[in-house]
């Protein structure tokens, strides 16, 4: 038993005043998510959100219970042996929606639940001062359903690179006499190396080989790539670097480009799409992000 | 509930092995905070949540140096060498480290693996308010209980107390939405999940849920003009939601698990103050007829501690020496969210091995 992936959906915020931010974004994805699926909210058994820049930096509750509230997913007390959803966050950088993706699906193997939805937004919490912030404002959302079947996740490996860890750092830095009556405040800094793309797909590009040999499969067993978005051209690099046909490489929309922790989803949707995700059978998802993280996870598509 | 039982087909049980803890050395006094109170609300602290004192981090110390202190504590009182750790969880609901308030990304696991060494760990973040910790041993039960992994370790560094200087700071009255603010206290803790040998007990049930419609009941961000961050909650609404909606739930875990509330030795729960606990005991006794044996009530010298307390507390009694091998522990969360999460632990070799060091 595992999970096989139901539906995925991706938003875009609009220009304007009415944009939305992190939290309309991850609420808006998560309901098309369900309405493709024809799923309900209250369906649901285990909410995991991975975003990580949201409105004013929240940082309790966990995100994901707002997002549950809000989409309506059994937001009050259930029954006695009723059915309630569980919330929490995960927090992995570019790698989070995979993360989460694993630990949805190991509790879908130990039978704990039928259900689960990956959840992931990224919105500037703070444009004016904000530095080196330069992700687009998207949602995803991934639903994942547990199976017997022959379709599903078979493996996950999140590996990191630490001795790379400073290429890509981001982080709330208190800068004294600056703001409002140079009181000081607390400004996001994002930082990225130069390097960074390149030693993504160097990191990247040994965790595929290492994971393929666990699994006693070549990358001629693999029929698709789905890629982060990140770093810029990660998917073409990495399918280059692997040998991998530029027609079994998938892509994000163009809007959906520099999608950050929804990155995932942007590319799987991209995928389907495309009609690449329907040709394929073995599909191996790969996502990139700081510390260097490797997420690597191999998927079979029923025949 | 997301619930998990020690008695499905999965052949395997969990159990914790080691606990650590961190305090940072200063004392911060419930007298001393209130006295930093620019508007001078007139509220006896200590009286209201029995919280004497907390500790409080000196210059230097951070999030990450809390929780790096607490794994290695932890290690220190186990078998397991920091290469055994397949899996680190960090919890923490604060993430401050060196200069940086709150570090996004590479997330905190990452550099806490580094310090200690789990070069094999897979790591992530995990966040969930008060509830992190036990979230992450929830994760860590289900890795284990299904074969995936043998040991794996959640750890959290809170450095949480200015939240309530900010509070001081800034509240009028009893009534403040900052008033919850003032019972934190800064602390690391760590704690070594491990599969159980054959035969022996462990975790006998862990379940989770969210009862969402509160979760915006208590809010924790990062100032845009202070250094430290500020929290909101509405302390009455979320205790009373919290007695209405945790019985039923806890009703389900026991009706599951065939364990009475009677049958627990020492019920742990978070620990906000002495008070919300002893009117959290006396709902229970009054919902089941009956209570738990002891109640565990560690606010007095600590304060809250954010996603360490249950450790923190657990901690403390096995120091001491009160827990005895087979007896029930529960840890309970109630937690923004609102979280309501349930860990029965059968205790085992943990009462003789903590305390002792390689």
């Amino acid at each position: 038993m595992g999970t096989r992936i139901e539906s995925v959906a991706t938003v875009r915020a609009r220009r304007g005043p009415l944009s939305r931010g992190a939290l309309g974004l991850a609420d808006a994805a998560a309901r098309e998510c369900l309405a493709r699926a024809h799923r309900q909210p209250t369906d649901l058994d285990l909410l995991v959100n991975a975003g990580l820049y949201k409105e004013k930096s929240v940082v309790e509750p966990a995100f994901a219970a707002i997002i549950q509230e809000d989409i309506g997913a059994n937001r009050g007390h259930p029954p006695i042996l009723g059915h309630g959803t569980f919330s929490f966050d995960v927090e992995n950088g570019g790698c989070g929606a995979l993360t989460a993706a694993y630990l949805i699906d190991g509790f879908a193997r130990s039978g704990s639940m039928r259900l689960g939805m990956v959840v992931a937004s990224d919105s500037d919490p703070a444009p004016r001062t904000s530095q080196g912030y330069r992700f687009p404002p998207v949602g995803g959302a991934m639903l994942l359903q547990a199976t017997d079947g022959d379709e599903g996740f078979d493996g996950f490996e999140l590996r990191t690179f630490p001795e790379l860890g400073g290429r890509f750092e981001s982080g709330l830095q208190w800068e004294p006499g600056r703001g409002l009556a140079h009181r000081g405040h607390n400004a996001l800094v994002v930082t990225e190396a130069l390097e960074y793309g390149r030693r993504c797909v160097e990191c990247a590009t040994s965790s595929v080989h290492a994971f393929l040999d666990r699994a006693r499969l070549s990358l001629r067993d693999v029929d698709l790539l789905v890629a982060t978005p990140l770093p810029a051209k990660f998917p073409d690099a990495l399918g280059g670097e692997l040998g991998i046909d530029r027609d079994r490489v998938a892509h994000a929309a163009e809007e959906l480009g520099g999608a950050h922790t929804a990155g995932t989803m942007a590319t799987l949707e991209g995928a389907i799409e495309s009609g690449q995700l329907a040709r394929s059978r073995n599909v191996l998802f790969v996502a990139a992000g700081a510390g260097i993280t490797i997420g690597v996870a191999l998927y079979r598509r029923g025949s | 509930m997301l619930t998990e039982l020690d008695r499905t087909e999965w052949a395997h049980v969990a159990r914790i092995e080691s606990v650590g803890m961190k305090l940072p050395e200063r004392r911060v006094t419930s007298r001393e905070l209130m006295a930093s109170a620019r508007h001078h609300p007139h509220i006896d602290l200590e009286r209201l949540t029995g919280i004497r004192e907390r500790r409080v981090c000196a210059e230097g110390e951070s999030s990450f140096s809390l929780a790096v202190d607490a794994a290695r504590d932890c290690l220190a009182r186990s078998r397991h060498r920091p290469d055994d750790v397949e899996m680190l969880v960090c919890a923490s609901i604060t993430r401050s480290i060196g200069d940086t308030t709150h570090r996004f990304e590479p997330p905190l696991s990452l550099a806490i693996k580094e310090a200690i060494g789990a070069r094999r760990a897979t790591s992530f973040d995990l966040s969930n308010a008060c509830a992190g910790m036990m979230t992450g041993v929830f994760v860590l039960n289900d890795f284990i209980r299904r074969g995936a992994i043998q040991c794996g370790m959640v750890v959290s560094g809170e450095l949480i107390s200015g939240l309530g200087t900010t509070a001081a700071r800034e509240i009028r009255s009893l009534y403040s939405r900052q008033l919850a603010s003032l019972t934190l206290g800064d602390a690391g803790a760590a704690a070594i999940v491990e599969r159980a040998p054959d035969g022996r007990p462990g975790i006998l049930v862990a379940g989770f849920t969210t009862i969402s419609e509160h979760s915006r009941l208590c809010l924790g961000m990062p100032s845009p003009h202070h250094r430290e961050a500020r929290m909101f909650t509405k302390a009455r609404a979320i205790h009373r939601m919290a007695m209405q909606d945790a019985p039923p739930l806890l009703g389900e875990v026991f009706g599951q698990s065939g364990l009475r509330l009677e049958d627990i030795d020492y019920l742990i729960p978070h620990q906000t103050s002495a008070r919300a606990i002893a009117a959290g005991e006396r709902e229970l006794r009054e919902r089941f007829g009956a209570g738990p044996k002891h109640m565990v009530i560690n606010v007095e010298e600590l304060g809250n501690t954010a996603s360490t307390t249950h450790f923190l507390a657990l901690h403390r009694y096995l120091s001491e020496g009160r827990l005895r091998e087979g007896d029930k522990v529960m840890l309970l969360a109630l937690a923004s969210g609102l979280e309501i999460g349930v860990i029965v632990l059968s205790m085992d070799q943990l009462v003789r091995t903590h305390g002792h060091a390689h």
